[in-house]
């Protein structure tokens, strides 16, 4: 089983680079399961057809109980994507880094992994590593390897740097290592270099290139991914290329 | 209301569960929480704090050291007190405010091990669940790291007790009485987890033919030496003279052909509108066998805490809530639970106190009696 969380800053496509992964393993023939860790609950949306999962924040507002089975916070997606949202406390309130900690402790509880068997579960989690609760996907038995998600824009790039230092600062714990640089590329000036120089300032690879594609837009305003909806084009080949370069170091590492 | 309580307390909490369970194995625990935890600890649900020195501390956590995350600070307090102490294990466990910001306990553990050569461990508790969950965990952990895999089985019949703790036996002699009573049975007691044993002991715990389970605490321990040595578990406590000789003439069917077996839930169908026991599964139901046993009526017994099926008989039911308590009480034709109770039972209803150290604390400990392997007399006062 390969274990990945997706981190990079707010807006810069994370959850559009998760979502094609999670469709790309699908295709390829393998059961995976993508866990929306942010409170807006929207990692999911387009391997559901636009549809959403109920949130487990949400469940456990609405019930004032905890869920007893998986299917109650759960919705098969595009390829059978398990789709999961850990959602957020009400607007304002509350602590959505600790409902991240609570869901965690719930899908254990429930014992997701045991039950479902993934062959890769991905962890789309919101924009930096804030605190301890959006630490959580890469702690030990969670994620193993990070994606960390950029353009070549300086605030971008600037948030990849700190959400490295962080995984670094967590060494000495057994938490996921990163894995490499995914350059979702947003046509800056220069974009490559800078995102290759920072890669290597950092000591990390560029693991993907996805160029600026107006298919993946056309395709997310059909509630899908580029990958669902025509995995012949060339940015649907990048996530497939991605995708197959994970598998292929899982199984070695297995 | 789901979950409130206007009259009755809550049960110990899993910190204090973690700290009772540790208590005599000559490790470090660490409360990491502001304090609070360890004064509820120590005063109502630790009855050998001032007979008995053990290492529990409390980190002392501030309002800004939770804020910031200062998980270094509590690493290096732990091992600067590690290296004076030289404790056999290190355990640490935390409250509700490490639970809201999400500390990571594994990882603090596994620091702490890797900074001072002495074997450490986090466990789960966030001061709000039962001691149950700390207690259980906190033995299942033991189970898996410090029972030796190369324990030789002994020659001579023999077993563990697994799940003994203060919150459920009080230390008033019943634990002591459960040894003799297994000897009396034909077992050597190899070890007990974990009153009256030292680690050195229950690292031998592998040798045993068969467990015998006296809580729910014990139950995950008990399935951890099954996983590692092949051993059987049996679930119960001797209560009263004849449910003593079922649950030795079960032991003995155990160690002879390696089923695990759970004679407290093999009891007649209880109903609503019969007598019922209220309290932790494996005493409670215990303790109903013990009285269907005397008495001929059947028993129901009325669940606060965790536990699970295998542990339940038909006819049980868990009352998680002050409302749910009341309201099987109202239905009952008689309740033994402890004295806090009494409360929320209906005047019409007959109400048998009997003290529970992790629900009363040391309100009636003095009186709590040892059932054990004793004539129950129940037609004095059933």
């Amino acid at each position: 089983m390969i274990k990945i969380a997706v981190y990079g800053k707010g807006g810069i496509g994370k959850s559009t680079v998760t979502a094609n992964l999670s469709a790309a393993f699908a295709r390829l023939g393998k059961k995976v399961i993508q866990i929306g860790c942010d409170p807006k609950a929207d990692s999911t949306i387009n391997l559901l057809s636009g549809g959403t999962v109920m949130p487990v924040m949400n469940y456990l507002r609405e019930f004032d109980r905890e869920p007893e089975r998986i299917e109650e916070i759960a919705k098969k997606g595009f390829g059978h994507v398990l789709c999961i949202e850990t959602g957020g406390p009400t607007p304002g309130l509350g602590c959505a880094g600790r409902g991240i900690v609570t869901t965690f402790n719930l899908l254990e509880d429930l014992k997701l992994f045991e039950t479902y068997k993934p062959d890769a579960v991905l962890y789309d989690v919101l924009g930096d590593v804030v605190c301890g609760g959006f630490a959580a996907p890469i702690r030990e038995g969670y994620a193993s390897e990070v994606l960390i998600v950029t353009s070549g824009e300086k605030m971008a790039l600037y948030a990849a740097g700190n959400i490295n230092s962080a995984i670094h600062n967590f060494a000495d714990r057994g938490y996921a290592k990163a894995r490499g640089i995914v350059l979702n590329r947003r046509n800056v000036e220069n974009e490559e270099e800078k995102v290759r120089a920072f890669a290597a300032l950092a000591g990390l690879p560029v693991i993907a290139d996805i160029p600026r594609s107006d298919d993946i837009l056309r395709y997310e305003e059909m509630g899908k991914t580029v990958v669902e909806g025509d995995p012949s084009l060339p940015v649907s080949r990048r996530f497939f290329a991605l995708a197959k370069t994970l598998l292929e170091e899982g199984e070695n590492d297995e | 209301m789901i979950h409130t309580a206007r009259i009755l307390p809550t049960y110990a909490a899993d910190t204090s569960g973690v700290c009772s369970a540790l208590y005599e194995l000559g490790g470090m625990t660490v409360i990491h929480d502001a304090s609070g935890c360890n004064s509820t600890y120590t005063t109502h649900d630790e009855p050998r704090w001032y007979d008995r020195e053990s290492m529990v501390y409390i980190s002392a956590l501030t309002e800004a050291e939770a804020v910031m995350g200062d998980d270094d600070k509590l690493i290096d307090d732990i091992a600067n007190a590690a290296a004076e102490l030289s404790p056999r294990f290190i355990a640490v466990c935390g409250a509700p405010i490490p639970m809201m910001v999400g500390t990571d306990f594994q990882a603090i553990a596994a620091a702490v091990e890797a900074k001072t050569g002495v074997p450490a461990f986090g466990l789960h508790t966030n001061g709000m669940r039962s001691y149950l969950a700390g207690a259980s965990e906190a033995l299942e952990t033991v189970a898996k790291r410090f029972c030796r895999r190369d324990a030789a089985r002994s020659k001579e019949l023999s077993a563990n007790i697994v799940g003994a703790t203060p919150l459920d036996f009080s230390v008033n002699g019943s634990v002591e009485s459960i040894r003799r009573w297994l000897v009396d049975s034909g077992f050597r007691v190899i070890s007990c987890m974990a009153m009256g044993s030292g680690l050195d002991e229950i690292s031998l715990a592998g040798g045993a033919h068969v467990n015998l389970v006296v809580s729910y605490s014990g139950l995950a321990a008990a399935k951890a030496l099954r996983e590692r040595f092949g051993t059987p578990y049996v679930a119960g406590v001797p209560v009263g003279a004849g449910f003593a000789r079922t649950l030795a003439a079960a032991l003995a069917s155990a160690a002879e052909n390696g089923e695990n077996a759970a004679p407290c839930a093999r009891r007649r169908n209880g109903a609503r509108g019969g007598l019922a026991v209220v309290g932790e599964s494996v005493f409670a139901g215990s303790l109903a066998r013990a009285v269907e046993a005397e008495t001929g009526r059947p028993v129901r017994v009325l669940c606060p805490l965790e536990t699970e099926d295998a542990l339940t008989a038909e006819g049980d039911a868990a009352i998680p809530d002050e409302d749910d308590a009341a309201r099987e009480f109202a239905a009952a034709a008689g309740v033994i639970a402890d004295p806090l109770y009494r409360p929320v039972c209906p005047d019409g209803v007959p109400f048998y106190g009997l003290p529970h150290q992790a629900f009363s604390g040391r309100c009636y400990q003095k009186s709590v009696p040892n059932l054990i392997n004793r004539n129950l007399r129940l037609w004095k006062t059933i």
